[in-house]
């Protein structure tokens, strides 16, 4: 394991380069986010530990990044004023784009990984916009069918299909979108019962499958083709359940290398690794949605964080289980999950 | 500052209800590993009435170690209750682990907190793997009340103490205690003729059923046989004080024993008997990682002290606040194992706490089968553990009155 401190600045997301194996970028904010200076870390990963090659001083709060897919220098940030820019690494401290079009805090921006010419970002304003590098203004935005629009936590596209993409709000809603119309969602699932939903990610092998992690501490995972329709909303259960945080799941990532691997960050200063069983078994085995028996999942507990644990990603590279987490105790932590395990 | 409340807004409490909360799954949870117990038997004339305590005890423990397949290396302690024997049992037990191939390095203790000795016994083993002292350890108990019941388990009170109004109630009988909480309580002789009737046809058709057969440890022993004084090898595999046909018409025409208008009688209080139990606990993790089973996790236990002379109301006490610590509501719960001291005291703290008797005692309870004061605790668990399987149900509450005025209650959760 290896780890950075975020001197003066707390963690709010990370991802690794997907050109570079030693490369990491951390998007952090002064004051936990809630006023303040924010700045992106270029890291990497040496002999002699975790090195920041690089940073980028924003006016706001940074509350998310993403590597360009088609440009190793270039990365996209979330800001909380409400602007989303493009710095590229091989310059220095001023951003190539910046983008003023969302009214509140932007929370989470994502590559395309499908057509990796656009990238979309969401916003405490409720929207999901979809970005070009190269254009001046959004390409387009996705607003919710709902009279009070409500925080979009998290957008995402997803792996397998360029035109398809799912956002998680507030008001509880999973949505999926095609953003080629984006005039309503495609589905809209009511998926956690009431409590926000921060997080989602699609399955990188199972086109059909994403999990969502929300404040009421679960997180869920669903598979598409099992969403029915009720009146103008679609209804459905999870295919699987995944209960062990004490607090709300704040960030989610499936693995790149295996189908049921799953990590998670959450409030409750832990980091954990899940198997998620659908993903073993035939999908229709309804006996098996909601194992309550001992292997009910959880893989490997991260107890080393002592604050909120926010963002945390796979990396692409070298052995299956190299992750990092990043949290508001300004640490950086690059850990191996199989010598993670459970703890105790 | 707008930011601020969305982002605390993401701290907010929870939905997940309490009961939810229960099955959650933690690496530091303590779980239930096996727990069985031996048949319970007539104190005098059943089928240990020739068998020390510690002999049984050791045959549980065998059977408990092979049957849940543990290094017993690797425990960290054993606890057992005990009531009636000098020093309930501290230096015959010790050697009972040790005949029973649980090697010295393992340590004893001996507990007696009177009929809750078999479930103190277990939580004493729950707070140390709480406490993080060890990773895994047996709670058991045991009572042979053929060898030890009578009127030495008690030393004498001192004057000052037998004179003060508050000290003497300890020396209380505890068939007194039962006539005292039906009459403060208005509990009348058909009532508990009733719960006791109930008691014996619940356990007469468990046992026809074979309910009891996965929760027993067959016990080969000897017994002299009271007629020809010869001595003979017996299987003991069976509670031998279950009764067929009982009817609350047939308990009507038994004679009260404590007071001549009173309502307790032989046919509606616990049994005098012999029986051990013992339960394995361990930290999750220690047990996923030694490739244990895992059938329960033991959640919580509360402990309240009563009035000496009231002490059989200890579960209405009892029973609220285990409840109450844990967020739940008495119908969360799917099954109460409620020791049957007395039909009096156990049905009056069903009603107080609004319990529905359905969900009481569904194999019967110590009115038919018996109650050997330490080990009832423990055998509570291997019951409720084994009627989580029959009757497919996951929440359980173990509870029994104290003597001397206090009650337990204890959550367990099947898996």
């Amino acid at each position: 394991m290896y780890s950075f401190r975020t001197s003066g600045f707390n963690g709010y997301a990370v991802q690794y380069s997907p050109f570079f194996d030693s490369r990491l970028a951390c998007a952090a904010s002064a004051n936990f986010g809630l006023v303040g200076n924010g700045r992106l870390y270029i890291l990497g990963l040496s002999a002699s530990g975790i090195v920041a090659e690089k940073w980028f001083d924003t006016q706001d709060g940074l509350f998310d990044c993403a590597w360009s897919e088609n440009h190793e220098n270039q990365i996209a940030v979330a800001t909380g004023d409400g602007s989303v820019k493009l710095f590229d690494i091989s310059l220095s401290d001023y951003p190539i784009q910046s983008w003023r079009e969302h009214t509140r805090e932007v929370f989470s921006v994502n590559w395309n990984l499908v057509d990796k010419t656009t990238f979309c970002t969401s916003s405490w304003d409720g929207l999901v916009k979809i970005w070009s590098p190269v254009r001046p203004t959004s390409l387009s935005t996705l607003r919710p069918h709902a009279s009070q629009l409500s925080c979009t936590y998290s957008a995402s596209y997803s792996p397998h299909n360029a035109t398809m993409l799912a956002s998680c709000s507030s008001d509880s809603f999973l949505r999926l979108w095609d953003p080629r119309t984006g005039e309503f969602p495609t589905s809209s699932v009511y998926a956690h019962n009431g409590a926000e939903v921060l997080s989602l990610d699609w399955n990188k092998y199972r086109p059909e499958v994403l999990a969502t992690s929300s404040v009421d501490r679960t997180i869920k995972i669903w598979d598409l083709r099992f969403l029915g329709r009720a009146g103008g909303t679609t209804t459905g259960s999870p295919v699987n359940e995944l209960i062990g945080h004490d607090y709300a799941v704040r960030k989610i990532a499936w693995s790149p290398h295996a189908p049921e691997l799953l990590l998670s960050a959450s409030y409750d200063m832990s980091a954990r690794v899940w198997e998620d069983s659908s993903a073993l078994k035939q999908p229709m085995q309804l006996s098996n949605m909601r194992q309550r028996g001992p292997n009910t999942g959880l893989r490997a507990v991260w107890d080393k964080h002592t604050e909120f644990v926010v963002g945390c990603d796979w990396s692409l590279w070298g052995a299956e289980g190299w992750v990092c987490t990043v949290g508001w105790d300004e640490m950086v932590w690059v850990w191996d999950v199989r010598s993670a395990k459970l703890q105790g | 500052m707008e930011r601020l409340s969305s982002l605390a807004s993401q701290l907010a409490p929870n939905e997940a209800s309490a009961s939810e909360k229960l099955f959650e799954k933690h690496p530091d949870d303590v779980v239930i590993v096996g727990a069985y117990r031996s048949a319970l038997t007539k104190g005098g004339k059943g089928g240990f009435k020739d068998t020390t305590g510690a002999d049984i005890l050791v045959a549980v423990l065998k059977g408990l170690i092979e049957r849940t397949g543990i290094d017993p290396k690797l425990l960290g302690d054993v606890c057992v209750g005990n009531v009636l024997a000098p020093g309930s049992g501290v230096t015959e037990h010790r050697a009972a682990c040790l005949l029973a191939g649980i090697p010295y390095s393992v340590p004893f203790l001996a507990i007696n907190r009177q009929c809750s000795s078999g479930l103190m016994s277990v939580d004493h083993i729950y707070k140390s793997i709480r406490s993080g002292d060890i990773d895994a350890g047996i709670g058991g108990g045991v009572e042979s009340m053929s060898f030890n019941y009578g009127p030495n388990s008690v030393s004498e009170f001192s004057e000052t103490m037998a004179n003060d109004s508050e000290a003497k109630k300890c020396l209380i009988p505890m068939g007194i205690t039962s006539e005292n909480v039906a009459t403060e309580y208005g509990i009348t002789r058909a009532q508990q003729d009733e719960f006791a009737a109930a008691s014996y046809q619940k356990a007469e058709a468990a046992q026809k059923a074979g309910k009891f057969k996965d929760e027993i440890i067959p016990i080969k022993t000897k017994i002299v046989d009271p007629k020809t004084d010869e001595t003979k090898e017996i299987v003991v595999s069976e509670d031998d004080g279950i009764r067929g046909g009982v009817t609350p018409a047939s308990l009507s025409k038994i004679k009260p024993a404590f007071r001549k208008d009173g309502t307790t009688h032989a046919g509606n209080a616990s049994q005098i008997s012999d029986g051990a139990a013992a339960v394995v606990l361990a930290r999750r993790s220690f047990a996923q990682k030694n490739g244990w089973p895992i059938v329960g996790r033991f959640a919580d236990c509360a402990v309240v002290g009563v009035p000496p002379e009231l002490m059989g109301v200890g579960p209405a006490v009892a029973i609220p606040a285990v409840l109450k610590r844990n967020g739940l509501t008495k119908d969360d719960v799917d099954i109460y194992e409620i020791n049957e001291a007395f039909a009096s005291q156990c049905l009056y703290s069903v009603l107080d706490c609004g319990i529905d008797i359905k969900k009481v005692n569904p194999n019967g309870g110590a009115i038919a089968f018996g109650h050997p004061l330490g080990c009832t605790g423990s055998r509570q668990i291997a019951t409720i553990i084994s009627e989580f399987k029959q009757y497919k149900k996951k929440i359980g509450v173990t509870s029994m009155c104290i003597g001397t005025g206090m009650g337990a209650a204890a959550i367990i959760i099947a898996e």
